[in-house]
């Protein structure tokens, strides 16, 4: 069972890696921020009795369900609004919006990047690559080469088969790949 | 460079940016963890829920004794699918007796035909019917 302090010590630990993946998912600071908090009350209040060892999982787990949610309310949210306006929507209606979610191109952190040394340019931009993945593939790709879980653990985590996972990191990694050479970056 | 390589170098340049959060962002992280941590507290000090039903070893399960939850959550369910099963069983006994009931009746309604003076037939004439009626009238 996980002490306070162990609890707080793996939280400390987690709470900025979850953050940018909220961040890179929703791409509004607060709103990640949100989802952060959430996930630790969530954990914390569902999950503080379990032990340690089992913690790193439940959150990763409870950080991508909490963005899932958020996804799903701005949906009926945007659905309700669509209606109310009266406003067609050219996406069907059983369209996933992670599935096919490509990020607007972000321009206020290229430009301010211009200034800063090159190894931020290089993280900036490669955290800009990572964020415009299709979500799915950002989701594999983070859980299974940032939070180091194996194949079967992102497979459960993302609710779809082994097979899919590494379907989706290659496509991520060869797509960054793919930009990072466009930007004329070598890793 | 294979998958697995490029995807190291990927992760250190996110594990940079991980790390170099505005202040603003991990005093809020900060905040959230010092919140998710109270709520932790509250909720186990918060008084447990125990259904009346529930039997008394259950309580030493529910207190944490590891495989514990499981099982309690088994007798919870238990107590209280039993008292349906029980209301059920009444049911059907007592439609089962006002059945046994009504055929006791019946039978000795024959018995009492049977025994009688008057022949069976006698029973099946539509105007024996209107005679008892009549006789019992005046």
């Amino acid at each position: 069972m996980a002490t306070r302090a162990e609890l707080s010590e793996f939280l400390a630990g987690a709470e900025r890696r979850a953050y940018k993946q909220a961040l890179f998912a929703v791409r509004d600071q607060d709103n990640a921020l949100d989802i952060v908090q959430d996930s630790m009350c969530k954990l914390s209040e569902n999950y503080g009795q379990r032990p340690v060892h089992e913690l790193p999982l439940l959150f990763t787990r409870i950080v991508q369900n909490t963005i899932h949610d958020f996804f799903r309310r701005q949906k009926v949210r945007s659905t309700w609004i669509t209606l109310f306006s009266a406003l067609s929507s050219p996406d069907s209606e059983d369209s996933d919006p992670l599935e096919s979610l490509e990020a607007r191109p972000g321009s206020a952190a290229a430009e301010s990047a211009a200034d800063v040394v090159e190894r931020e340019q290089v993280v900036k931009i490669i955290e800009q690559e990572v964020s415009r993945l299709p979500a799915r593939q950002r989701e594999a790709f983070l859980l299974r080469y940032w939070e180091d879980l194996d194949v079967a653990e992102t497979a459960a985590a993302m609710k779809c088969s082994e097979g899919s996972v590494k379907t989706h990191c290659s496509r991520a990694t060869q797509a960054l790949a793919k930009a990072m050479r466009a930007r004329g970056i070598e890793l | 460079m294979n998958e697995a390589e490029f995807a190291y170098r990927i992760r250190q340049a996110l594990d940079e940016g991980a790390d170099r959060l505005d202040y603003t962002v991990s005093l809020r992280l900060q905040k959230a963890r010092a919140l998710a941590l109270e709520r932790s507290v509250a909720r186990q000090a918060a008084p447990v829920w125990v259904p009346a039903l529930q039997l008394a070893s259950t309580d030493a399960a529910a207190a944490g004794l590891g495989g514990g939850s499981r099982g309690s959550a088994w007798l919870l369910r238990f107590g209280l699918a039993a008292p349906l099963l029980v209301l059920v069983l009444g049911i059907v006994g007592i439609k089962q007796w006002q059945r046994d009931q009504m055929v006791a009746e019946v039978a000795d309604i024959d018995f009492a035909v049977l025994l009688d003076d008057t022949p069976i037939d006698t029973y099946a004439h539509q105007g024996f019917g209107v005679y008892l009626r009549d006789e019992n009238g005046m």
